[in-house]
C-alpha cells in the first residue's frame, strides 16, 4: 500500500464524479495545445511559403540596374559543388490577351534552363518557346487566363543610364510582348519565386532569357545571380553554412568576373596610344575610379558634360560637350577659373584668351530635379579642333544623344529647345558629333558636376614611357583588365550575396506568434475550462468530506490530505490533457480553417496549413498539467481546513462561511458610488476628448461602471441577509434571501459573469474606424484621399505641367490635385498584412517638407522636434545627443508605430542596418513614429538620402494623391488610364487604411468569437455552483418539502435564486460594456455591432438557465426527505 | 481512581479540562465541559457513559487531539499535548492513538487490507511501513477476517466493517485506543462480538481503551465506567 494505490483507488472509485473534472481538464488542453499548433502552422506554412518562393536558392545576389553575363553564373562555380542560375527580373504589367484582366506589379523573369533546376519539383513543361510564357498560378487566376492563351507583358526596358539621369532617353521607356501562355507553373516549381519575405504570391511571369533580354534592352545581361549549395550531381540537402558559402561564392566571383559584369569596357586607342575605361552607365563608379588610380598612378580621369550654352557677351553656343580633365590636355598649371575654347567654338564666340565665358548647364537634383547653373570662366588659350582636342571619344555614349547623325535626332530628357540649334551646331554634330568645344580643370568639373550617378565619365591609361605599338597597348589592356578586376571589390558594384534562404527561414521563424497570440484570444475559453476543473474538483472533493475527515483522524496532516487529493487531481489533469492534446489538432484545425476564412484578414490572405509537431504537442500537455495542477493546488487551499470531527460529522459548514460570506453593505455602497461618479466623470470627458484616446477613456468608464455595479450588487447582498421581511416572506423572498446567504459565492458567480461580457463585448471599442476623419491630415490617411503604386517607375514630376504633359494628363481633371511622390527601395513588407518577421523593411525615400502636418505622430525620440517632427528626417535637422548631428553612415527614418514594434521587433532609437547600392553598410535610425497610417510597411526617410544611397532607383513608384474627396473617383480614373504602362494601381487610402486596421479588427472579432465561447463553458460553472448551493442545503430543501412545499416549488426556488444571479452578472457586464462601446457604434458610418456577439450573449443567457434548471433537477433527484432522516 | 484524582504515572492525565463555544450573535459562551480532571493508567480499559449533550464526545475528541480544550492540559504519556502545533497533534493521532468511529469512515474505494494500511501512509517510516503489511494481516486474522482481505468495505457487514475500523486503528500499535459508540450502529449480536473483540484485543495488544458509549452491555466491559452529566463527571464506578 502506498499513496499512489490510494490515488489509483480514489480516481477508480470517483470515476463518475471526476468526469467533468476531466472534461474540463480536456478541453483546457485541448484549447491551450490548440493554440501552440497554431502558432506552429503558422509557422511552418511561412516556412513552406519560404522555402517555395526560393526552390533550392541559398544565396542571392540582386544587382538591380547593373547587368552582368549571364554566363557569369556558370563560370564562378567552376569546379565547385554548388549549382547556380542567372535570371533578368524586370518590374512589369500584365493584361490578358483581349485586355479584359490587368495585373499590375507583375515581375517579368526571363530565365534560361538552369533557372528551373532551382525547383524543389522540375517543371512539367519543357522549354518556354521563344513566344511562349509561363505564369504562375495567382498571376494566370488574376488574368483569369489557361495554357494557349494569349497575353501582353509590358516591361521596363532597361536604360544603362539612370532614368534619373538628366540626358537619359525617356522615349520607349516600357516594351511590350504579345505572348502565348505556354504552361502554369505550380508552387513547388519555383512559381512564386520571389527575394522578398511575404506570405501573398507575386504575380510571376517567366520569359525566356534571350527574349526578355532582348527586348528589354539588356543584350546579354542578368541582375538576379542565384546559388544553390547543393552540389550539381546529387541534389540532396547539404548543411554548409550560408555565410561560409556566400564567402566562397564572393572570392570565387573575384577570380572570374570580367569587366563586363561590372559594366565596365576597355577602349584601345591605337592612333592616341592609350587604353581607356568607359561604362555605357556614362559615369564610371567611384570604387572603380579609386580602384584605377591606385593601380595605375598615371592614370588621366575625364570628365565630359553636357553645356546648355557657352557665352562669351551676346553671341552663345547652346548645347555642346565640355570635358574637364588634367594635363596633358589641359595645362597642369591652368587654374579652376580657367578654360580652353577649341578652334570652332572661339571662332563661334568670336573670343579670344582673356575673354570671359559663361557656361550654363543642368546641374542634377535631389530628385530628376534640373537647376540650372552658371559659371564663368576666363578663356586661358583656344586649342585647334585636332587631336588631342578634337577627340570624339571623350563624350561618353549618351543614350539617345551619341548615336544620333543630327541634332535633330537627340532623343534626350533634357528640356531642349530645338530652335535655339543653329545650322552650324548641327554641321558640327553631323562633323565633328560630340567632340568637346571647350576643356576646364578636372577639378573645377568635378566641383560643378559631380552628381549621385558619379563624376568621372573615363579613366585613360597611357602607355608606359617608351612602349609603343599595338602588342604594347593590348598588353596594357590586359594588365588594366587584371588589375582593376582584382582591384574593384564586387560588392561595390552591386555583388552582394544575400543568404536568402536563412533571412527566409528567420523571417518565418521570428514572425507573428499566432501561438502567443491563440492563447490570449482563447484566454477566456481556457479560463472557462479550467474553472470547471477548479469547481467540480471542489464539488468534489466536499462530497468526500467524511473521507478527508477519516484521513485527518486517522493522522494525517491536513497538508498531507491536499497532497493527496492534488495527486488525485494531477492524474486527471494528465490524463485530461492526453486527451485535450488529440481536440488540441482538432481546435487548432478549426482556428486555421477560421484564418483562411472568416479571419483571413488577419493573415493577410495567407492560405494556411496545418502543421504541428510532437515538441508542440508535449509542450501544449506539460504547460496544460502544470497550469490544470496551478488550479487545483488553488481550488484545495482550503481544503482539509474543517475540524476533522465536523469532516466525519459531515456537518454542514454553513455556519463558518456565512460569517465570512456576506459583504460588507458599507463599504459595497461606497466604493459603488465612488467608481460610479468616476466612471461619469470619464464619460464627459471622453466626449471631449481626440478620437485616439476616446476609445480608451471610454473603456475606461465602462470598467468602472462595472466596479460600480458590482460593489452596489455586493451591498444589496449585505442589505438582503440582514433584511427582515416578516409577515411579507414569500418564495421570492426567500429566494433572494438565499441569494444573499452565501454572499461571497454569489457575488463571484456574478462577478464572473459580468467581466466575461464586459471584456467580450467592450473588446469592440477598441475596432479601428478607417473613416474617422479620414479627410483630416491629422488622420491615418495624412488627408490623402489617393493611395497610389506603380509598377514602373514614374521619373515625371506629375506636380508639374510638363510632367503632367508627358502623360496626357488633362489640366482640369487634376485641377486641385497634388501628389507626394516616393521612392522606393523594395524590401520585405513591415506591415502587420506580412506574417513574417521583415528582416529588410521596404524603404521610401520622400522629401520631409511635403508631409509636414500629415498624419499623427504616436512617438519620437530625443532631439525630435515635437513641431516639426518630419524635419528629423533632413540632415542637420536633428540631433540624437545634444549638438552632436547623426552619424554619416546614419540616416533617420520615420515609421508606423504598428511596423516598428509588430513587423521590425524595434523600438524608437534603434537602427536597422542596410547595404547601398555600391555595397556600403548604413544604418537607419528609427527617430519617430506614426499613429495608425497607411506609410505601415515601410520606412521613410529623406529622398536625398535616398537618392545618394540608391542612385539606382530610378523615379518614383509611390504616390500618396491629395485630391478634392467628391473627385477621387474621377481622378483616380483619370490617372491610372494615363499612367496604365506604369501599372499604375490607386486605391482609395481610406481603403488601404481599413485593410491594415483588418488585422486588429479581426484579432478583436476572433477574441469576441474565441470569449464567447469561453463564456458559454464558464456559464457551465453556474450549474455546478447550483449543484454545490443545493446539496449543501438539501436538508433544508427536505425540510420544506415535508413542510408542505411542492417539488416544482423548490425547482422554481433554486432556479429564480441562481437566475437572477445570472441576469445580475450579464447585465452589469452588457451595460457596463455599452458605455465603453456605444459611442463607437453610434457614429456617422461606423460598423453596427456583430450579430455574432448579440448572438453569442443571448446564447449565454439560455445556456445559463439552462445549466441551472439541469443542476436543480439533478441535485433534488432522488428522495430528498432521506436528507431530512440523516440529519 | 474517580473523578479530580491524579493518578501517579497515569498513560493519560487531563487536569481541569473546560471546553465552551461561541454564543449567538455575542451571547455567553455555552459551555460544554466544566473542569474535567482524571487519569487512565497503561492498559486500563474505561467506559465513559452519560446523556446526549454531557459532553462525553467533546471530551473524547479532546483526548484523541481531534478538538482542543478551552483550557486545562491534556499529558499523554508525560506529554503536554494541548500544547502541540497541528502537524504534531496528527503525528500523535497517527502514532499514539487509535480511533474506532460509530460509523466505520472506512475509504470506501480501498480494500480491508488497504483499509488497515491507510495510517501507516501518514507516518514517514517507512521501515515500519514494510512490517504493518503482516500485522495488518495477522489482526486481520485476529478479528476473523482473514478471508475478506480483498473485499470492499461495500462487500461487507456492519459488525465486519467495525472490524476493520478497529484492526486500522491499532495498526500504528497506538498506546491509547478511543472508540465513539463503536457499537451504535451494530445489531445485537455483532455489538457483542465487537464488545467482547475490543476486550481481548486489550488484553493482547497491551492497549489503553476507552469507550463512549450509551450500551452498558459494553460499559459493563470495562475496567470502569465514568458518567458524565453536564460536562462534568457525576460517578464514577468500577465494575
Amino acid at each position: 500500500m502506498t499513496i499512489w494505490t490510494l490515488i489509483r483507488r480514489s480516481l477508480r472509485y470517483h470515476a463518475r464524479a471526476h468526469l467533468g473534472t476531466l472534461l474540463g481538464a480536456a478541453i483546457g488542453a485541448a484549447v491551450l495545445t490548440g493554440a501552440l499548433l497554431v502558432g506552429d502552422s503558422v509557422r511552418g506554412s511561412l516556412r513552406e511559403m519560404a522555402l517555395a518562393r526560393l526552390g533550392k536558392t541559398h544565396l542571392a545576389a540582386a544587382t538591380g540596374d547593373r547587368f552582368f553575363r549571364p554566363a557569369l553564373a556558370r563560370e564562378i562555380l567552376s569546379g565547385s559543388e554548388t549549382f547556380s542560375a542567372a535570371a533578368l527580373a524586370l518590374p512589369a504589367t500584365m493584361s490578358s490577351g483581349e485586355g479584359s484582366a490587368r495585373a499590375n506589379r507583375v515581375q517579368a523573369l526571363g530565365v534560361d534552363g538552369a533557372f528551373w533546376k532551382l525547383a524543389s519539383q522540375s517543371p512539367a513543361f519543357g522549354e518556354i518557346p521563344a513566344d511562349g510564357v509561363v505564369l504562375n498560378a495567382p498571376l494566370a487566376a488574376q488574368l483569369r487566363v489557361k495554357a494557349g492563351d494569349t497575353v501582353l507583358l509590358r516591361v521596363s526596358r532597361v536604360s544603362q543610364l539612370s532614368r534619373d539621369a538628366p540626358l537619359a532617353s525617356q522615349d520607349n521607356a516600357t516594351a511590350a510582348l504579345r505572348l502565348k501562355v505556354h504552361a502554369i507553373v505550380s508552387d513547388a516549381e519555383l512559381g512564386r519565386f520571389s527575394l522578398q519575405a511575404n506570405q501573398v504570391a507575386p504575380f510571376n511571369a517567366f520569359v525566356p532569357l534571350d527574349r526578355l533580354q532582348r527586348e528589354a534592352g539588356a543584350v546579354n545581361g542578368a541582375n538576379l545571380l542565384l546559388v544553390s549549395r547543393e552540389p550539381k550531381s546529387d541534389l540532396k540537402p547539404a548543411e554548409a553554412d550560408s555565410e561560409t558559402l556566400a564567402k566562397t561564392i564572393a572570392q570565387q566571383l573575384r577570380t572570374s568576373w570580367k569587366l563586363a559584369d561590372a559594366q565596365m569596357e576597355l577602349r584601345v586607342d591605337v592612333t592616341n596610344g592609350f587604353v581607356e575605361l568607359r561604362t555605357p552607365r556614362i559615369f564610371l563608379d567611384p570604387p572603380v575610379v579609386v580602384a584605377a588610380t591606385n593601380a595605375f598612378p598615371g592614370a588621366r580621369l575625364i570628365q565630359t558634360y553636357f553645356i546648355n550654352e557657352l557665352r562669351a557677351g551676346v553671341r552663345a553656343a547652346p548645347y555642346s560637350m565640355v570635358t574637364a580633365a588634367g594635363a596633358p590636355l589641359v595645362p597642369a598649371e591652368m587654374s579652376d577659373d580657367e578654360i580652353l575654347l577649341n578652334q570652332w567654338l572661339a571662332d563661334d564666340l568670336r573670343a579670344a584668351p582673356g575673354d570671359t565665358v559663361a557656361l550654363r548647364y543642368f546641374a542634377v537634383g535631389t530628385a530628376r530635379t534640373l537647376e540650372e547653373r552658371t559659371n564663368s570662366f576666363r578663356v586661358r588659350a583656344v586649342v585647334p579642333l585636332a587631336l588631342p582636342y578634337a577627340d570624339r571619344a571623350l563624350m561618353p555614349d549618351f543614350p539617345g544623344v551619341a548615336k544620333a547623325e543630327s541634332t535633330r535626332d537627340w532623343d534626350a530628357s533634357l528640356p531642349i529647345q530645338a530652335g535655339r540649334i543653329r545650322p552650324q551646331d548641327d554641321r558640327y554634330w553631323k562633323e565633328w558629333r560630340g567632340t568637346p568645344k571647350a576643356f576646364v580643370t578636372l577639378a573645377a568639373g568635378e566641383k560643378l558636376w559631380s552628381n549621385r550617378f558619379g563624376t568621372h565619365t573615363a579613366v585613360r591609361f597611357p602607355l608606359p614611357a617608351g612602349a609603343t605599338g599595338t602588342n604594347a597597348l593590348a598588353a596594357l589592356r590586359d594588365d588594366i583588365e587584371v588589375r582593376l578586376l582584382a582591384a574593384v571589390d564586387p560588392t561595390s558594384v552591386g555583388f552582394r550575396f544575400e543568404p536568402v534562404r536563412e533571412q527566409a527561414l528567420a523571417a518565418s521563424a521570428q514572425g507573428q506568434d499566432f501561438g502567443g497570440l491563440f492563447i490570449g484570444f482563447s484566454f477566456f475559453l481556457i479560463g472557462a475550462a479550467l474553472l470547471l476543473v477548479a469547481l467540480l474538483f471542489q464539488l468534489g472533493v466536499e462530497r468526500r468530506a467524511q473521507e478527508i475527515g477519516t484521513l485527518l483522524a486517522l493522522g494525517f496532516t491536513p497538508a498531507q490530505v491536499r497532497r493527496l487529493l492534488l495527486g488525485e487531481g494531477a492524474a486527471l489533469a494528465l490524463l485530461g490533457s492526453l486527451f485535450g492534446a488529440a481536440g488540441g489538432v482538432w481546435y487548432a484545425r478549426a482556428m486555421l480553417h477560421g484564418l483562411s476564412t472568416v479571419w483571413s484578414e488577419a493573415v493577410g490572405g495567407a492560405t494556411l496549413s496545418y502543421h504541428g509537431s510532437p515538441g508542440t504537442l508535449a509542450l501544449g500537455i506539460i504547460a496544460s498539467v502544470l497550469v490544470a495542477v496551478a488550479t487545483l493546488w488553488l481550488a484545495l487551499r482550503k481544503q482539509a481546513a474543517l475540524p476533522a470531527r465536523e469532516l466525519l460529522a459531515n456537518e454542514n459548514v454553513e455556519s463558518h462561511a456565512s460569517e465570512n460570506g456576506a459583504p460588507k453593505r458599507s463599504r459595497g455602497f461606497a466604493i459603488g458610488t465612488v467608481a460610479f461618479l468616476s466612471a461619469l466623470a470619464l464619460t464627459g470627458w471622453a466626449f471631449t476628448a481626440a478620437d485616439a484616446a476616446a476609445a480608451g477613456i471610454f473603456f475606461g468608464a465602462g470598467a468602472l461602471l462595472l466596479i460600480a455595479a458590482l460593489a452596489f450588487m455586493a451591498a444589496w447582498f449585505a442589505r438582503l441577509s440582514r433584511a427582515d421581511a416578516g409577515e411579507h416572506l414569500s418564495l421570492a423572498v426567500m429566494a433572494e434571501r438565499n441569494v444573499a446567504r452565501r454572499g461571497r459565492r454569489s457575488l463571484a458567480t456574478a462577478a464572473m459573469l459580468a467581466c466575461g461580457t464586459f471584456l467580450v463585448v467592450s473588446i469592440g471599442a477598441f475596432r479601428l474606424d478607417e473613416n474617422a476623419g479620414a479627410s483630416s491630415r491629422a488622420s491615418g490617411t495624412g488627408g490623402f484621399t489617393l493611395l497610389g503604386e506603380s509598377a514602373l517607375p514614374v521619373v515625371h514630376d506629375l506636380n508639374t505641367q510638363s510632367g503632367r504633359d508627358f502623360f496626357g494628363l488633362d489640366a482640369k481633371a487634376l485641377e486641385g490635385v497634388s501628389f507626394v511622390a516616393l521612392r522606393v527601395r523594395d524590401g520585405d513588407d513591415a506591415s502587420c498584412l506580412n506574417l513574417n518577421r521583415a528582416q529588410k523593411p521596404r524603404l521610401l525615400g520622400g522629401n520631409p517638407e511635403a508631409l509636414a502636418g500629415r498624419f499623427t505622430f504616436a512617438n519620437r525620440v530625443d532631439g525630435v522636434l515635437p513641431d516639426r517632427p518630419w524635419k528629423a528626417l533632413k540632415r542637420g535637422e536633428f540631433y540624437p545627443m545634444k549638438d552632436q548631428p547623426l552619424a554619416a553612415d546614419e540616416v533617420a527614418a520615420i515609421g508606423d508605430a504598428a511596423s516598428i514594434q509588430w513587423a521590425l521587433g524595434k523600438k524608437l532609437g534603434d537602427t536597422i542596418e542596410f547595404t547601398d547600392e555600391r555595397g556600403r553598410a548604413f544604418k537607419v535610425r528609427l527617430v519617430a513614429s506614426l499613429a495608425g497610417s497607411i506609410l505601415q510597411g515601410s520606412l521613410l526617410i529623406d529622398e536625398a538620402e535616398f537618392a545618394q544611397r540608391f542612385p539606382g532607383e530610378a523615379g518614383y513608384r509611390m504616390f500618396l494623391v491629395d485630391a478634392p474627396s467628391n473627385r477621387a473617383a474621377d481622378v483616380s480614373a483619370a490617372l491610372t488610364r494615363a499612367l496604365s504602362d506604369t501599372g499604375l494601381e490607386l486605391a482609395p487610402a481610406s481603403r488601404r487604411l481599413a485593410q491594415l486596421n483588418a488585422v486588429q479588427n479581426t484579432y478583436l472579432s476572433t477574441f469576441q468569437v474565441l470569449g464567447g465561447l469561453g463564456l458559454l463553458l464558464g456559464s457551465a460553472g453556474l450549474g455546478v455552483v447550483v449543484l454545490r448551493n443545493v446539496l449543501e442545503r438539501r436538508g433544508e430543501l427536505a425540510l420544506l418539502l415535508a413542510v408542505g412545499f411542492r417539488p416544482s416549488a423548490l425547482r422554481r426556488l433554486v432556479v429564480s435564486e441562481h437566475a437572477v444571479l445570472l441576469l445580475l452578472g450579464l447585465g452589469a457586464g452588457v451595460g457596463a460594456a455599452l458605455v465603453a462601446v456605444l459611442p463607437m457604434w453610434l457614429k456617422p458610418g461606423a460598423q453596427p455591432p456583430p450579430i455574432s456577439l448579440c448572438i453569442t450573449l443571448a446564447v449565454v443567457l439560455n445556456a445559463g438557465l439552462v445549466w441551472t434548471w439541469g443542476a436543480t433537477v439533478l441535485a433534488l433527484r432522488g428522495e430528498l426527505l432521506d436528507a431530512l432522516r440523516s440529519e | 481512581m474517580g473523578e479530580g484524582v491524579i493518578m501517579p504515572n497515569p498513560l493519560l492525565q487531563l487536569s481541569n479540562i473546560t471546553k465552551h463555544y461561541a454564543g449567538p450573535g455575542g451571547a455567553a459562551p455555552l459551555p460544554v465541559l466544566r473542569g474535567v480532571s482524571f487519569g487512565i493508567a497503561r492498559g486500563e480499559t474505561v467506559a465513559i457513559v452519560g446523556p446526549s449533550g454531557s459532553g462525553k464526545s467533546t471530551l473524547l475528541n479532546i483526548l484523541g487531539t481531534l478538538d482542543r480544550p478551552s483550557s486545562g492540559t491534556v499529558t499523554l504519556d508525560d506529554r503536554d499535548i494541548t500544547a502541540l502545533d497541528e502537524s504534531e497533534l496528527a503525528a500523535v493521532r497517527n502514532r499514539e492513538i487509535g480511533f474506532v468511529f460509530q460509523a466505520h469512515h472506512l475509504l470506501p474505494q480501498c480494500t480491508v487490507l488497504e483499509n488497515v494500511l491507510v495510517p501507516t501512509l501518514a507516518g514517514g517510516d517507512t521501515a515500519s511501513r514494510a512490517t504493518a503489511w503482516d500485522y495488518a494481516k495477522k489482526l486481520l486474522a485476529r478479528v476473523g477476517l482473514a478471508d475478506r482481505l480483498a473485499h470492499r468495505p461495500g462487500q461487507l457487514s456492519g459488525g465486519e466493517r467495525q472490524r476493520v475500523a478497529v484492526v486500522r486503528a491499532l495498526i500504528n500499535r497506538p498506546k491509547l485506543l478511543l472508540a465513539d459508540e463503536p457499537t451504535g450502529a451494530l445489531d445485537r449480536a455483532s455489538a457483542e462480538t465487537l464488545a467482547q473483540l475490543l476486550v481481548e484485543l486489550n488484553r493482547e495488544e497491551g492497549v489503553t481503551l476507552i469507550v463512549v458509549t450509551h450500551s452498558l452491555e459494553l460499559a459493563r466491559r470495562m475496567s470502569r465506567v465514568l458518567e458524565m452529566c453536564d460536562g462534568q463527571f457525576v460517578n464514577a464506578t468500577a465494575p
